[in-house]
């Protein structure tokens, strides 16, 4: 069955009528001659494909994957999906370097970093160690690579008790909040547990995104649906999930079904239909007038800029609702397509100068906003920012939950 | 009236006419290819692409069988940069008589075509769009060929090797004949009504479908051929990478062929008096949407790029006692009318099918050498043909690998078939012609999905902007160019394909206006 | 399903129709959202306000044109919107372009007389109301042009505009200026981008000045920046010395993507939210009142409850209208019943590609309200509707404007909302 949900999904090409929409959108093939762009290497390559010949188009692999192009596509064209699967196969063919394979799997770095934070950080920040990694293994000197907490968002949810209500909620936090940010993930059950639910944290691993998106289909699947019955029986017992981390919760909503070939799975199909993301949720509990909207004024200036794997949930941009609601705050939105980051894509040395190019726009478009903050839904692409503007960055659910007083 | 003096004329550019320019320039002769319109316009530039095994008439024609597998097994060697190793199946569909798989399998082994029964599930897997009903399967030699590139590496091999003369545009006006020999033809240049005579040995009438009125033109009489039209429909990708046939006996709409980026499926039989007949009728496409949907489920969903008609040359000869016209051959049929009809220095051949276009060439360069006395053998069957010397088939990814190698020194123009501004400068120059249709053959150009809607102004520029081009006749290029890519686009025109085509109207006639150009 | 987020009106679509509906209901003070798959006409139409080109000969004034057109086809969509309704809405968009955010930058041009602009093969094109970037190319001016083609530009060939415009009877020559590029391939957008940058203009002025004649007036393809189109025109024109123009090209269209960068504008400054990417794939019903929207979201479908509905999906270019491979017409969001579809064994294309074609005119059938047959609350704008065929006669954006602005304006006066704002 998956070969004909591959073909069919190649079938998408069909669609294509040339307008170039994508092309004027992609961040990546605007800044650099190396990627010629979505519609060349989705759509129209796709005609070239044959699934037993060898790959021959290495351009693909320049493609950051950050699904802008399918979601600007008037056509309905899955351009990024049918990117994931040539880039995939081109993969194979080379070889996935070991930095890819390193990078991709947090839960591995998160575990053996976690117990030597402070050490690992300190490396990490040092130069020459740096450019010896960058040497040794590609990634790149300059990268935004982020600093372990030294604990876990798990150890925190195992003491903690969430009050029992009629509404749950299970709460699936991602790697970022457990290595990275678990004050975020504390904020996020807080907010949630104000607005009247009981919180859920089930004992739960990665959600793959980043193997997909480094070509290692078969680890990602694994994960995936790992996480996937991990949370699917509290889905069947009536909870909505729902994640801060918006990349992925898109991974979860779409991009493993249609990517890995998994639409077929039962208990991935219901998790996905079931995952939310938290301002989504949250402002679907205002439309229903359920918010709690008292809150304390912020007084600050605060630039929001939504990340592309955000966009990719096409469900506007509830963040900007929420934050509407907090008086004083002076939110912006910023008009930028991409941070540049991309997961793990701004990572490498030779995607790194794309990146920064990729995100200079949005840089350009943060300084001049005088703001003072960045909200922004995405870990990844806070780190990117934060590394680039040298202002400080938070998730829009820090801004709620210090409005609220929580 | 300038004049020309040769061993050998052929009439006819097609697949056969090439071979035979090929073959006798082998064999020493000096020749001259003529075709009324570009080469390989006829019958061979509107087939299928496929390169039979010989699978599709194992039962009906054993024949015609085992002259395909031996062709295809000699073709592959000798042109096989033309040939697309895409391997053939043969399956039961649903709609399929069952038994005819026993039938197959038998006649296959009674003619030598390799014939290899298969797991349906296995066809499956290699081709998930197929229907998953097949009940059974078998792996055959088939291929897909490209005929523009076989005809032009033959024309181009004949000249190199033979110092041929190559003439598309030039129209037979009259045979010469004098009392019992033709001498040659008087061909006129239809772009600049020039008049060329030409002197020849043997004149040879390889004009498929038209073959009836080139042998009237010699007053020879009776040759006629009856055209056998059908239709095929381009799909914008490819739905299989094999060719694939129904397994039962050969009826219409029972081969799916991908060749180049597109798959074709086809075809109709409708017999016509008017071999430039192209008249595409409503049923027939209708007919074939629902055959496309027993071997592709979801075949009326994919997009439908554009239709064409190609005319079949049935030969039938009514000095024979034949009355019945259903018993009309496919066989190729080679007319040597010094014993046919005491007229000395002509040959017709014509029928058959592309696939076995070597066997005729070289049969009737025999039939040359006997008329002329001399004895000199065909090697056509092992010299490999211009740009098939390293024995390579061409690959679907090709185009796209050797994009990649340019990507930052060219400029693409046709962006759904890859072609870049040198190649088009390059075949510009080379033609020294303004019908942008020319390229469109040769190229691709304009044959991708959007159907030149983003190259044909880019062409046109690049084509007015070299000497020589006034800007009359670039515009008359390109509006010559939109009227005849309509007539292909419009009796299929649904679903994708008309969102581009409307999109492709925005951009001709909104954007550009090209509809109110001074003419 | 119950209905998860809920508004006063729900405007399907974001192409020029949709966006002006979606902004004079939010300057009315309804909640608005526009839903929508995709980018729409904007980024691959001219960038002009087209109102009336041909009828079927070139229109000189789409004033006087319009009162005749709309008596001799009362199927129009201008007979439905009444001539006075294109007026007000071509006021309108020319007043939020330049409240937009191109600083200074707008549309010059009224229905009295149609400008005669070159296209990028040289043909000369009726528009109504074009960008100040475009007006130097009026090709009733006697000025000669000097047409100024860019490597690595591929769209915009100088030499076969500039031997078109010489035959309509203005003087043209053309030349070529390379721009330093790191790839042989730049669209316009990118080119445009780049002129962003005023240092990248001076060079560029300078590069050209000395290839220009005396007398001549500049034709560029339309790179002139997207954010501040005003600055890099004057800035041009003062360098050389003379008038310059833009030319509009193959898609994508930067003058388009101006104009969507300033309806969206408006559209947001109003109060309007946008949500791109959903594509609406059903509807909730109570009666004839549509009550929702289904769209198309990761995972799931999400519900936007709404009072009423405004159409603006475009015709067939947009998929909103499918012809399928049984010959059949449907309109794909509501299935809603589509009028001017030619009977089963009549042609729906004729053989001319110039020449009549039926089908074009076929789009959502309506009442005199715009509302949709069998429907209260829907109504239809822009390409969706029936009767007109845009690209040939020249009307697109006065369809889209005067319909999307018109349907506002209808639904703000059943909701008792202010009339004029």
């Amino acid at each position: 069955m998956t070969e004909v949900l591959h073909e069919l999904l190649r079938g998408s090409l069909d669609h294509c009528v040339k307008c170039t929409i994508c092309e004027t959108a992609c961040p990546v093939s605007n800044v650099t001659p190396l990627f010629p762009g979505p519609k060349y290497v989705g759509p129209q390559a796709e005609r070239y494909r044959v699934d037993d010949e060898p790959a021959v188009e290495w351009s693909v692999d320049y493609c950051s994957g950050c699904g802008i192009c399918t979601q600007v596509c008037p056509q309905g064209v899955k351009i990024a999906e049918i990117n994931a699967l040539a880039r995939h196969k081109v993969k194979q063919q080379r070889g996935v370097p070991l930095r890819d394979r390193l990078i991709a799997r947090p839960t591995v770095l998160g575990r053996l970093g976690t117990p030597v934070a402070r050490l690992a950080n300190a490396s990490l920040r040092s130069r020459p160690l740096r450019a010896g990694i960058e040497r040794a293994i590609g990634v790149h000197r300059h990268a935004p690579v982020p600093k372990l907490a030294g604990r876990t968002f798990r150890s925190w949810a195992r003491r903690h008790q969430s009050p029992p209500r009629v509404r749950r909620v299970v709460y699936f936090h991602g790697c970022g909040t457990e290595y990275y940010e678990p004050d975020i993930g504390e904020k996020t059950v807080a907010v949630l547990e104000h607005n009247g639910f009981q919180v859920e944290i089930p004992k739960q691993g990665c959600c793959g995104l980043p193997l997909q998106s480094n070509g290692l289909f078969d680890d990602a699947r694994k994960y995936v649906l790992r996480l996937a019955r991990a949370l699917a029986p509290r889905a069947r017992d009536g909870a909505l999930i729902v994640g801060n981390a918006t990349s992925c919760t898109l991974m979860l909503k779409r991009e493993a079904r249609e990517i890995l070939g998994l639409a077929d799975d039962p208990d991935l199909k219901l998790v996905s239909e079931r995952t939310y993301d938290v301002c989504e949720l949250l402002l679907e509990l205002h439309d229903r007038g359920e918010l709690k909207t008292e809150m304390r004024p912020v007084e600050e200036t605060v630039a929001y800029h939504a990340p592309c794997q955000q966009q990719g949930h096409w469900i506007g941009k509830p963040a900007l609702d929420l934050l509407a609601l907090v008086p004083g705050l002076e939110v912006q939105e910023l008009d930028a397509r991409c941070c540049g980051i991309a997961g793990t894509y701004g990572l490498k040395r030779d995607k790194y100068e794309i990146a920064m190019a990729v995100g200079a726009d949005l840089f350009r478009q943060i300084r001049d906003s005088r703001a003072g903050l960045v909200a922004c839904d995405s870990e990844t692409c806070r780190w990117q920012i934060e590394h680039a503007t040298r202002l400080p960055s938070a998730h829009p659910i820090e801004l709620l939950h210090r409005a609220y007083g929580l | 009236m300038a004049g020309l003096s040769t061993d050998v004329l052929v009439i006819g550019g097609g697949a056969t006419g090439a071979g035979v320019a090929w073959d006798a320039a082998l064999r020493g002769f000096h020749v001259v290819l003529a075709d009324r319109l570009d080469l390989c316009e006829g019958t061979s530039g509107r087939f299928h692409g496929l390169l039979h095994s010989g699978g599709r008439y194992v039962v009906k024609d054993p024949k015609a069988a085992e002259e395909c597998i031996a062709e295809n097994r000699i073709l592959r060697e000798v042109a096989s940069d033309c040939i697309e190793d895409t391997g053939g199946l043969f399956v039961t569909t649903p709609s399929d008589d069952r038994d005819y798989a026993d039938r197959f399998a038998e006649g296959c082994r009674a003619t030598d075509v390799d014939c290899e029964e298969i797991d349906p599930a296995e066809v499956l897997r290699e081709e998930p769009r197929l229907h998953p009903g097949i009940s059974r399967a078998f792996h055959v030699p088939d291929a897909s060929i490209d005929a523009w590139k076989t005809v032009w590496a033959l024309a181009r091999g004949a000249h190199e090797r033979g110092g041929a003369r190559i003439l598309p545009y030039h129209a037979a006006v009259a045979i010469r004949r004098t009392g019992d020999r033709v001498e040659g033809a008087r061909l006129r240049d239809t772009r600049t009504g020039e008049e060329l005579d030409v002197e020849a040995r043997v004149t040879v009438n390889a004009t498929g479908a038209w073959a009836g009125r080139i042998a009237d033109l010699a007053g020879i009489e009776g040759v006629r051929v009856l055209p056998g039209r059908g239709i095929m429909i381009a799909m914008n990708h490819r739905l299989v990478n094999t060719v694939v046939n129904r397994c039962q006996m050969p009826t219409d709409g029972d081969i799916l062929v991908p060749i180049r980026t597109v798959s074709v499926m086809g075809t109709t039989d409708v017999h016509t008096d008017d071999p430039d007949d192209h008249t595409v009728r409503q049923e027939e496409v209708d007919a074939m949407l629902e055959d496309g949907e027993k071997l592709v489920p979801g075949f009326r969903e994919a997009r439908a790029l554009r239709v064409w008609t190609g005319v079949r040359p049935l030969f039938q000869d009514t000095k024979d006692d034949v009355a019945d016209t259903r018993d009309v051959t496919r066989a190729h049929t080679l007319l040597d009318h010094t014993e046919r009809d005491g007229v000395g220095g002509f040959v017709t051949i014509t029928g058959g099918k592309l696939t076995t276009f070597r066997l005729m060439a070289e049969e009737t360069v025999d039939a040359v050498c006997r008329q002329l006395g001399e004895e000199r053998p065909c090697t056509t069957a092992t010299e490999r043909l211009p740009g098939s010397e390293d024995g390579e088939h061409y690959v679907i990814g090709e185009r796209l690998a050797r994009r990649e190698s340019q990507l930052t020194d060219d400029q693409l123009i046709c962006e759904c078939e890859l072609i870049t501004r040198r190649k088009l400068e390059e075949a510009l120059r080379r033609r020294g012609t303004d019908d942008l249709g020319d390229f469109r053959r040769v190229l691709r150009l304009g044959m991708g999905p959007c159907q030149g809607g983003f190259c044909m102004y880019r062409a046109t520029g690049i084509m007015h902007g070299l000497d020589g081009m006034s800007v009359e006749r670039a515009n008359d290029a390109l509006l010559g160019f939109l009227q005849e890519r309509w007539k292909g686009v419009w009796p299929i025109l649904y679903g994708d394909q008309l969102r581009q085509a409307r999109l492709d109207d925005w951009i001709f006639q909104g954007v550009l206006d090209v509809g109110h150009l001074r003419t | 399903m119950r209905p998860t987020l809920h508004y006063d009106a729900v405007v399907v679509g974001a192409g020029v129709a949709g966006l002006t509906a979606a902004a004079r209901l939010a300057e009315g003070g309804a909640k608005v959202c526009v839903l929508a798959k995709g980018v729409g006409s904007t980024h691959l139409a001219a960038g002009t306000v087209d109102v009336l080109g041909y009828d079927p000969e070139r229109v000189e004034s789409p004033a006087e044109a319009l009162p005749e057109l709309v008596a001799a086809r009362p199927d129009h969509p201008y007979a439905l919107v009444g001539v006075d309704a294109i007026g007000a809405a071509l006021g309108w968009f020319a007043e939020r372009v330049e409240r937009g955010p191109q600083p200074g930058y707008r549309y010059v041009g009224n229905l009295d007389r149609n400008q005669l602009l070159p296209t990028a093969v040289g043909a000369a094109r009726p528009s109504a109301l074009v960008p100040e970037t475009m007006a130097a190319g009026d090709l009733r001016a006697a000025e000669p042009v000097c047409a100024v083609g860019l490597r690595p530009l591929r769209e915009f060939h100088a030499s076969l505009c500039a031997a078109n415009i010489a035959r309509s009877g203005v003087e043209a020559r053309a030349v070529e200026v390379p721009l330093d590029a790191d790839r042989p391939d730049e669209n316009a957008l990118a080119i445009a981008r780049r002129f962003e940058d005023p240092a990248v203009r001076r060079a560029f002025a300078d590069r050209l000045a000395s290839h220009l004649r005396e007398g001549e007036r500049v034709a560029l393809p339309a790179v002139l920046g997207v954010r501040d189109p005003h600055a890099a025109w004057s800035e041009l024109e003062s360098r050389l010395g003379r008038r310059v123009f833009e030319i509009p090209t193959l898609p994508p269209s930067v003058p388009g993507i101006r104009v969507f960068d300033a309806l969206r504008a408006a559209v947001r400054a109003a109060g309007g939210r946008i949500v791109m990417g959903a594509e609406v794939v059903g509807a909730d019903r109570d009666g004839d009142r549509v009550t929702a929207l289904r769209a198309h979201t990761a995972g799931r479908a999400t519900t936007y409850g709404a009072r009423w509905v405004v159409l603006a999906t475009g015709g067939f270019a947009s998929g909103a209208l499918t012809l399928g491979s049984d010959w059949v017409v449907r309109e794909r969001v509501l299935g809603l019943p589509v009028r001017g579809v030619p009977g089963a064994g009549e042609p729906r294309f004729g053989p001319d590609y110039f020449g009549d074609q039926p089908l074009a005119r076929a789009g959502i059938a309506v009442d005199s309200a715009q509302r949709a047959e069998g429907l209260e609350n829907v109504l239809v704008a822009g390409a969706a509707l029936p009767g007109a065929e845009p690209w040939r006669e020249g009307s697109g954006e006065g369809i889209s404007l005067a319909s999307g602005h018109r349907a506002a304006e209808l639904v703000r006066a059943e909701e008792g909302l202010a009339a004029a704002a």
